[in-house]
């Protein structure tokens, strides 16, 4: 691999093959489907929750398997943070920075504390 | 949306553009994108620009990294996995894979930004600017924005957090590693809380709050009953047609047409 990475092209042409093709096959396809569907469809809301979904498993996904120096923080606070979170959001009328910030702050605190 | 009819060509109706151009449409993206989002993103992307050095590429490949690829979790991966030495054909398939979740993305966005005129091409641009943050926060403020304007709108908001975020990867990229471990902590926490709060946010009606809970309590059995790299594609078939009919239920239960 370091070979590969020697000559002053190759990095570019790596992330093109192998990082932003794969990738963006999905956007380019989206683009000719996207023509044919209308947006009070049932099944533009069926792809709308599709989409909801797999973002919320994203959310999941690194909140319980973190990697980094999140992993170093114990998994209750990581969750407690994410659960203070949805209670600033809901408590200062569905603000977005008071929940990332009520979050964040709980968190960095118990990764000062545990680490 | 009922259109007044007007003098002139019928076939035609004039565009609806809410009394502003194209331009100023363009630049009321960019304020709302620059008021926010934009360096929410730009800060949970830091991190790349730190992975990139690592695993041994140049500069210009992390900032091109965030320009070209422009999702969070594949640059992770592809970064990690070249630092790894994992084999380029299985590097990318797993890139593949995990960005199957752009194509439920775009298509649920790309509907609500195409105008009367928007050209073929215009959708293939705009769906490569299509990303966690962009969506989520494009398929709310969208509704605000009149039909004809919502493209103009859109890259002005999406220009303005690529941009930010391809800055932040550059900065990531000397930064990082220098970082005390509860800050980096904080760091990757920002991804997980901004986009479950964004998706609450845009939540409006029951399958939405379905969708979201789904996907949450599901995750962890997805990751034990799916194959390898395949849990998150299988969470949102099953979870999110889940949630659509339950969903469709709780509608026709509620209005009966």
């Amino acid at each position: 691999m370091s070979a590969l990475l020697d000559s002053a092209q190759t990095p570019y042409l790596f992330l093109i093959l192998f990082g932003f093709l794969p990738s963006e096959v999905w956007r380019f396809i989206s683009a000719f489907v996207a023509r044919g569907i209308d947006e009070n469809s049932e099944v533009f809301a069926w792809v709308r929750a599709v989409a909801t979904c797999l973002l919320a498993g994203v959310v999941a996904k690194l909140v319980l398997s973190p990697s980094g120096a999140l992993a170093l923080v114990p998994l209750a606070a990581r969750v407690g943070a994410i659960l203070a979170g949805g209670a600033a959001f809901l408590l200062f009328r569905r603000s977005v920075v008071a929940a990332v910030l009520v979050g964040e702050g709980l968190l960095i605190a118990a990764a000062a504390w545990f680490t | 949306m009922t259109v007044l009819p007007e003098s002139g060509s019928p076939a035609e109706p004039p565009l609806q553009m809410g009394g502003l151009t194209r331009f100023e449409w363009f630049f009321e993206g960019v304020r709302q994108a620059l008021k926010g989002p934009a360096w929410i993103v730009a800060v949970a992307l830091t991190g790349v620009g730190g992975l990139a050095r690592e695993a041994g590429f140049p500069f210009g490949a992390a900032v091109a990294s965030t320009l070209l690829i422009w999702a969070g979790p594949a640059q992770v991966l592809f970064f990690g996995a070249v630092a790894a030495k994992m084999a380029p054909a299985a590097i990318a398939f797993s890139i593949c894979v995990s960005s199957i979740r752009l194509l439920p993305m775009c298509l649920s966005l790309l509907p609500l930004l195409r105008g009367r005129r928007t050209s073929l091409p215009t959708l293939v641009v705009a769906s490569h600017f299509v990303a966690v943050t962009v969506w989520t926060e494009s398929m709310r403020r969208v509704h605000d924005v009149p039909r004809d304007a919502r493209m103009a709108f859109f890259f002005g908001f999406a220009h303005a957090c690529i941009l930010a975020t391809a800055a932040f990867t550059g900065l990531g990229y000397w930064l990082m590693g220098d970082l005390p471990t509860p800050l980096g902590a904080g760091l990757l926490f920002l991804s997980p809380i901004y986009f479950i709060t964004a998706l609450a946010r845009n939540a409006r009606e029951a399958m939405d709050w379905l969708a979201i809970g789904f996907g949450l309590g599901l995750a962890p059995v997805a990751e034990y009953l799916a194959p390898r790299g395949f849990d998150l594609f299988f969470l949102g078939m099953i979870g999110g047609t889940a949630a659509w009919v339950v969903g469709r239920r709780l509608r026709a239960g509620r209005a009966p047409a």
